[in-house]
Formats: C-alpha cells, sequence, structure tokens
C-alpha cells in the first residue's frame, strides 16, 4: 500500500516535470537553447492567471488565459530577444554562452518585474478542487483530486502536441525545421515563424505546469526555480531531444523523487535533483531516447 | 619577463598600500563597500578565469562559495584555526569540490554544464538544513574578532571593524589577482587559451584537453571558496540564505558586464554590482516607492545590464575596441 502511495505522488509531481520538460525540449529542438528563463515565463503567466481568477473568482476561466499568456510571452521572447541575439552575438569567445546567458538575464528580468509588481509574498492561487486524497475504504490516498486534474492536464496537453506534431502540416514544418533548417527554408517554410510558433507551445506547455501546480503550493516569484531544475533533469533523462522522452524522463523523475521522500527523508528535495543528474550524464548522457550525439557535439 | 614581473608585483605592493592608507580617510559605510567589491573582484574573476579563458560555464559559483564559507567558518568555531588558514581551509574544500564537480563538467558542452552547476546551485544550500552542524536556517555565526593591537596601534587607534574587514579583504583582492595574472601567462594560461581557441588542435599539440579544463575549474573553485570564506567574514555569518541562486546569477552577470575575458574588469563587475544597489535605493526613496519596487529595482537593472551586453558587447565594452587591432583574436 505505500509503494502504491508513493507512486501515486510520483504521477502526479512526475506529470508536472514533464510538461516542464516538454516546454525545455521543444525549445532546444528548434534553438539549441536550454531556456533557463522558462520558469521566469511560466511564473509570470501564473501571476496572470492569478489576477484573472481575482477578478472572475474563477479557476477554470484563468486557466486558459494562463496558457495563452505563457504562449505569448514565448513567442515575444523568441522573437525578440532570441533574433536579436542570433544576429548580433553569432561570432566572438562568448557566442556559445551568449543564449544561456541571456535566458538567465531574462529570468532575473522576469523575477523582478513580478516582486515589483506582484510583492515577493507567498500567494494564494487556490483551485476549486480540492487538495485532500480520495479515501477508498477508510484509507486516505495521497491523490486528490487536484492532483487528478493536473494528471489530467498534463495528458491533454502531451495528446494536443502528439496530435498536432503528428498530423498536421504545421507539425511536419516544426519537425522539419528543428532537424534540417536549411533544408526546410529551401523547402518553403518559413523556419523563423515556425520557430516562434514552436516557442509558443514550449511557453503553453510552461504554463499549463505554472496554473496546475502552483494550488497545491504557493505563489512567489521563485516559486517554480526547482521545477526547472526538475524540468531540465527530466529532459536530460529523456535525452533532451527527444519530446517522448521528455515525458519519460518526468514520470522516471517524479517517481524516483517520491520514493526517496519516502524512504530517505524531505530534507534531501533539492539535493536530489542534482545527484540525479549527475549520475544520468555520468551513466547515459544521452538519456534514455536521446540522438546518438555525443554530449560534447550537442 | 623577470624584470616585468617584479614591477608587476611592486604596482600590485603600492595599489595595496594605497587603497589601505585610503581607509583612513572614509567613513565606515565606505569601508564595509570597499571590502565588498574586493569579495566581488575575486568571485568574478574566479568566473572569468573559467568562463573566459577555459570556455566552461558555471551557474553554481555561489554554492561553491558556500562550500568556501562553511568550511572556513567550521574550521575556524571548532577547530579554532587562525585566521588566515581558515579563509585557506575555505578555498581548498572548495577547490576539492571544484574538482569533482570539475570531472563531471570536462564530459559536459555548454547547456549540460549550465543546468548541472544550476542544479547545484539551487540543491547545495539546502543541504544546511540537514546537518545539524551546518546550523540549520540560522546558519553559523563568525566573528573573526578586530583588528591585531599591534596594527591598530601603528594607524592611530581608531581601527574600526569595518575597516579590519576592509584590509583583510583588500589585501586577499590583490594577492587573488596578482596570483591569477601569473597563471594566466603561464604554461596553464596558455593551454586554457589553446584549448578555447580551438580544441582540436590543442589536442594535437599534446594537450590533455579534460585535464586542462578540471585545472581551471579547480583552480576557479578555490578562487570562489575564498571569496565565500570572505563573504562570510564581512557578513558575520554562514547561512543558507546568503548563498542564494541570486547571488550565482549575480556573479555571472558581474563576468558578462566585466567582458568574460578580461581579468581587469572583473573590477568594474565589481563595482557596478555594488554601486547599483546604492543608486536604486536612492531612486527609489525618491520615487517614494514601496518596499516591492526597492527590494526589486537592483535585480531588475542588473538584469537588463546582463541582456543589453550580451546582446550588443558580447565580449565586454573593452576587448569589442581591442579586436579591431587584432590583438583579441589570441584569446
Amino acid at each position: 500500500m505505500l509503494i502504491l502511495d508513493t507512486f501515486l505522488i510520483g504521477l502526479s509531481s512526475g506529470a508536472i516535470y514533464a510538461l516542464m520538460a516538454l516546454a525545455l525540449v521543444l525549445v532546444w529542438r528548434s534553438t539549441r537553447v536550454v531556456n533557463f528563463a522558462q520558469a521566469g515565463q511560466a511564473i509570470l503567466s501564473t501571476y496572470i492567471g492569478y489576477e484573472v481568477m481575482n477578478r472572475t473568482h474563477n479557476y477554470w476561466v484563468s486557466v486558459p488565459f494562463a496558457i495563452v499568456a505563457g504562449a505569448a510571452i514565448a513567442a515575444f521572447v523568441d522573437a525578440v530577444l532570441m533574433r536579436a541575439l542570433e544576429k548580433r552575438s553569432h561570432k566572438g569567445s562568448v557566442s556559445e554562452i551568449a543564449p544561456v546567458i541571456a535566458t538567465l538575464g531574462l529570468l532575473g528580468l522576469i523575477r523582478s518585474l513580478t516582486g515589483m509588481i506582484w510583492g515577493n509574498a507567498y500567494l494564494q492561487y487556490t483551485s476549486p478542487a480540492s487538495g485532500k486524497g480520495y479515501e477508498i475504504s477508510h484509507h486516505t490516498i495521497p491523490f486528490s483530486p487536484q492532483n487528478l486534474i493536473i494528471v489530467i492536464g498534463a495528458l491533454v496537453v502531451m495528446g494536443v502536441f502528439a496530435a498536432v506534431f503528428k498530423f498536421t502540416n504545421l507539425g511536419l514544418a516544426l519537425r522539419a525545421s528543428s532537424f534540417q533548417p536549411e533544408i526546410s527554408r529551401l523547402a518553403g517554410i518559413r523556419v523563423d515563424r515556425i520557430r516562434t510558433i514552436g516557442w509558443a507551445f514550449a511557453g503553453a506547455a510552461g504554463a499549463v505546469a505554472g496554473a496546475l501546480v502552483t494550488p497545491t503550493t504557493y505563489l512567489s516569484p521563485n516559486s517554480l526555480d526547482l521545477l526547472l531544475v526538475s524540468g531540465f533533469v527530466a529532459a536530460v533523462i529523456g535525452g533532451l531531444d527527444s519530446l517522448i522522452g521528455a515525458v519519460l524522463g518526468g514520470l522516471i523523475l517524479g517517481v524516483g523523487f517520491a520514493f526517496i521522500l519516502q524512504y530517505i527523508g524531505t530534507s534531501v528535495t533539492f539535493s536530489a535533483a542534482f545527484f540525479i543528474l549527475i549520475i544520468v550524464l555520468f551513466l547515459r548522457p544521452r538519456g534514455i531516447l536521446g540522438s546518438k550525439i555525443g554530449r560534447r557535439d550537442a | 619577463m623577470r624584470k616585468s614581473k617584479s614591477l608587476s608585483a611592486l604596482i600590485f605592493f603600492a595599489i595595496g598600500l594605497f587603497l589601505l592608507g585610503l581607509s583612513n580617510f572614509v567613513d565606515e559605510l565606505r569601508a564595509y563597500q570597499g571590502a565588498q567589491v574586493g569579495i566581488y573582484v575575486i568571485a568574478i574573476s574566479s568566473i572569468i578565469l573559467l568562463t573566459g579563458f577555459s570556455g566552461q560555464i558555471s551557474l553554481g559559483h555561489g554554492a561553491l562559495m558556500a562550500i568556501g564559507g562553511y568550511s572556513a567558518v567550521l574550521s575556524y568555531n571548532h577547530w579554532h584555526f587562525p585566521m588566515l588558514l581558515a579563509f585557506t581551509f575555505g578555498a581548498a574544500v572548495a577547490a576539492l569540490a571544484g574538482f569533482i564537480l570539475g570531472m563531471a563538467a570536462a564530459r559536459l558542452s555548454g547547456p549540460y554544464l549550465a543546468g548541472t552547476t544550476l542544479a547545484l546551485a539551487v540543491g547545495l544550500p539546502s543541504l544546511a538544513n540537514q546537518f545539524h552542524i551546518l546550523g540549520g536556517e540560522q546558519g553559523l555565526s563568525f566573528d573573526i574578532g578586530e583588528a591585531p593591537k599591534w596594527i591598530a596601534d601603528k594607524t592611530g587607534g581608531d581601527f574600526t571593524q569595518y575597516k579590519w574587514f576592509f584590509w583583510i579583504s583588500v589585501t586577499c583582492t590583490l594577492f587573488t589577482m596578482w596570483f591569477i595574472k601569473n597563471l594566466l601567462q603561464s604554461r596553464f594560461g596558455r593551454t586554457w587559451r589553446a584549448v578555447r581557441g580551438n580544441p582540436s588542435a590543442a589536442a594535437l599539440s599534446g594537450i590533455n584537453i579534460g585535464r586542462s579544463k578540471v585545472l581551471a575549474f579547480t583552480v576557479s573553485s578555490a578562487l570562489a571558496g575564498l571569496a565565500g570564506a570572505l563573504l562570510a567574514m564581512i557578513l558575520g555569518l554562514v547561512a543558507p540564505m546568503a548563498f542564494t541562486l541570486t547571488l550565482s546569477f549575480t556573479l555571472v552577470t558581474g563576468a558578462v558586464l566585466a567582458g568574460v575575458s578580461n581579468l581587469g574588469g572583473s573590477i568594474i563587475g565589481a563595482l557596478v554590482l555594488v554601486v547599483i544597489p546604492e543608486i536604486t535605493d536612492a531612486v527609489a526613496t525618491h520615487l517614494g516607492g514601496s518596499e516591492k519596487i526597492s527590494a526589486n529595482l537592483p535585480g531588475l537593472i542588473t538584469s537588463v545590464l546582463l541582456i543589453l551586453t550580451v546582446i550588443f558587447a558580447p565580449n565586454g565594452p573593452q576587448l569589442h575596441k581591442r579586436n579591431k587591432s587584432g590583438k583579441a583574436k589570441t584569446q
């Protein structure tokens, strides 16, 4: 029973990690940048959802707003910041790390902006779904209606992504332009525009993660930092350029975390991500579903 | 070569005397900020050494500073190490941690390394809550005491605590800068630049790339550890709150503002980092702003500066100019 309980805890946190990992992987595939600002973008969209909820008093109305905001923010970041960066700093001694630093700057910018507007205090972004676990034959399982919503929400996002990528022209263009930008351009795909759309999808996934997970915790300018790290670790487990890998990585990490918490202790949460990452990078640096290119050439 | 080395040592010595003398003419707050600048200079140089000369990135130097700070404080409080030895011990433990991390880092390229060190920066400070000896959320106090009597007597009695911090910080900073400057001119410095410029060519010339990267990471970590110990000194304590993710980001910002392959720029970067909160405080109070604004304005400005620098002068303000003469190409 304990094992099943732990597994259920891991399932819902794993779904959130998977969403964050999806956001990181989508951006990585098209732009070859790990978007550290993703946590900031998700926080900003969650704050927007929070504002909408304060006005309408309805969580379900606020979530779509947050998702649209997340997509718009991401598209804006790509169209303005990333393009400027590519145009200007493609050569020179820091060209390799310039995108990483720019996304960090953006993360800092969004954190301070949200702090200025909403303050650094912990806010409550509550969902009508109860956070109390279901009761099955006098045993309260650690899986609440909100957890169920998280899992369903993540499944819906994954389903939509899978459908778009598999069955639509847009999905084909997205796949082609991240796989072979030059040839895609020759084939008539507007690679830049497609890339911005890809960023919007990533932003939406991050926004869903933020809007769904925040009711189980609290909202503050840096409340998603740990999620960023977990999402990155999940993405690396999955191979960093595989969407299915990101989902699997998220689930593996979520369940793994849950078992570590259960059997080792809650105080190791933060450092566990680091050690898992190191172990993965030593044992299988290209992840479970990553391409064969080694990390050094990536 | 030998002559220029002794000359540069002399110059460093002169700067040191000048700064120490200067401390007699400034008030307490400035002395404290001077000590802060010194610490930032060391920490930023450690990143410049790593990123600008060895081509590796670290978002986790705040965590390495924490390791240095905690080790120094523990050795000072528990084993009663003398102050200088405690600082050295802090640097040594951080170097060891950096060596282990560097082994992993040498196998990773940009984004992976950034993510791994980021995970370290997020994860490590919370370890303090797990081990009783590290003092949990409150941290451990660190009191190095007043300046020795003979120094106080020599300078005329009025020797305050902050001035003493300033003296220690300046001495350590100058020593560090002198050390790095020589290191970069040595075989190791040339090796790092070679690896950074063209790894394949460097490997063909017989350079062990992995070893060179690990060494750079180790040295850089030792410097970060020293900076962490000094930070603990001026704060009077070590606590997880002192070594947040923001600190790591701040250091990267300072290094980028300095121009990542320009050691002298670390002074500019450090000054900017110390001056910005000062200015924004003034601006915020002038605007009658709330605490929300004044607490977040420094972060906002440094972030904007970071983004603008990366887009418009990615190699730092100074190197940009030198590039035209083609001199900087070797870096």
